[in-house]
């Protein structure tokens, strides 16, 4: 049952024949993960807490720094120098107190992703490296998670959404391997406007919620956009056979690829 | 044999958006992605007809090749 003021607070999700006051209660009882509180995971964290969504799970071991503020918005120039699982928090709780946050300020590795993501019915990555991002993605796949994938740099981004219904592909089947360290420039070497990171992030929630309320999503395919020329590509995604993602999931093995892409503080 | 070039995002850099290259039967991607100057490991996504291919994908006329850079900032 909600209450008259979630009625309120939620009107503009529940006037859609998609969400409906049985979909808000979908989303106040869910519980999403965001990896990462920089340029994707503030956009993601507000707009998840802004949709009502139950549970959220932040995980980030960095500071914020004065270079963040350019494009993660959920972060301050009061809050330099704070833990942004922490600051993410205070901003999450100041717009929607029924929201309730957990905190994972240490770093996501293969020793811990299995028991985090656990406990969560949707993840979304918004790590600034590739490692990160193939760990993630390997780790969902294992356990069987839902998840969005999410990257950008200068004018361009990207993202996919994974449905583990052993018919989807997934980031490795699009992708492989990370690229060999050096070879793809960092955040911080090539710059990136910070609504590119609003507008992936964006897409990510849309997905999300999208998910959890059982409509269909990008699922089986890789969004590439080009805010420079304005050009959306969807793309079809082929499972390969030769992935990790078409193996007995028991058998997986998480690897931690030693050299992250943008492993400069301050820099996701 | 007319096949299509579509660049994107930093590979379109110094080249181009969208080309038309005249090419001899039996060409294969990695043929064009050397006269591109784009190393096979600097790609994300290889499509051709809008679908994953390999380097050694043997084109045929009419073939179109899409080339997107790995993208993993956050």
């Amino acid at each position: 049952m909600l209450s008259r003021e979630q009625l309120f607070r939620y009107s503009r999700n529940i006037l859609l024949p998609e969400v409906g006051v049985k979909g808000q209660e979908k989303l106040l009882n869910s519980k999403v993960l965001v990896i990462g509180a920089g340029g994707l995971g503030a956009p993601v964290a507000l707009y998840l807490a802004a949709a009502g969504i139950g549970t959220i799970g932040i995980a980030d071991y960095d500071v914020v720094d004065l270079t963040n503020l350019q494009r993660q918005i959920i972060h301050f120039t009061r809050d330099v120098g704070t833990e942004k699982v922490l600051s993410a928090k205070s901003k999450i709780e100041a717009l929607n107190p029924e929201v309730q946050v957990i905190t994972y300020n240490e770093p996501i590795t293969s020793a811990n992703i299995l028991s985090i993501i656990e406990q969560y019915d949707f993840i979304i990555d918004g790590t600034d490296n590739f490692p990160a991002k193939f760990l993630i993605n390997d780790a969902c796949v294992k356990a069987k998670k839902p998840f969005s994938h999410g990257g950008i740099l200068r004018f361009w981004g990207q993202t996919l959404t994974y449905r583990p219904d052993g018919k989807t592909p997934c980031y490795r089947c699009a992708f492989k391997e990370p690229p060999p360290p050096g070879s793809v420039p960092s955040c911080k070497e090539a710059g990136v406007i910070g609504a590119v990171a609003g507008v992936i992030g964006s897409l990510q929630v849309t997905e999300c919620i999208k998910y959890l309320l059982g409509m269909d999503t990008l699922a089986g395919n890789l969004l590439f956009v080009d805010l420079k020329s304005m050009e959306f590509n969807k793309i079809p995604l082929k499972k390969r056979q030769s992935c990790l993602c078409a193996k007995d999931p028991e058998q997986i093995i998480l690897l931690d690829y030693s050299q992250p892409v943008c492993d400069l503080k301050g820099e996701n | 044999m007319k096949i299509e070039i579509r660049l994107f995002a930093t590979f379109r850099e110094g080249r181009f958006k969208k080309d038309v290259w005249e090419l001899p039967e039996g060409t294969k991607v990695i043929d064009v992605l050397n006269r591109l100057g784009i190393k096979p490991e600097e790609i994300a996504i290889l499509l051709v007809n809008g679908l994953d291919a390999e380097p050694d994908h043997v084109l045929k006329d009419g073939d179109y090749i899409s080339l997107f850079p790995p993208v993993g900032g956050g």
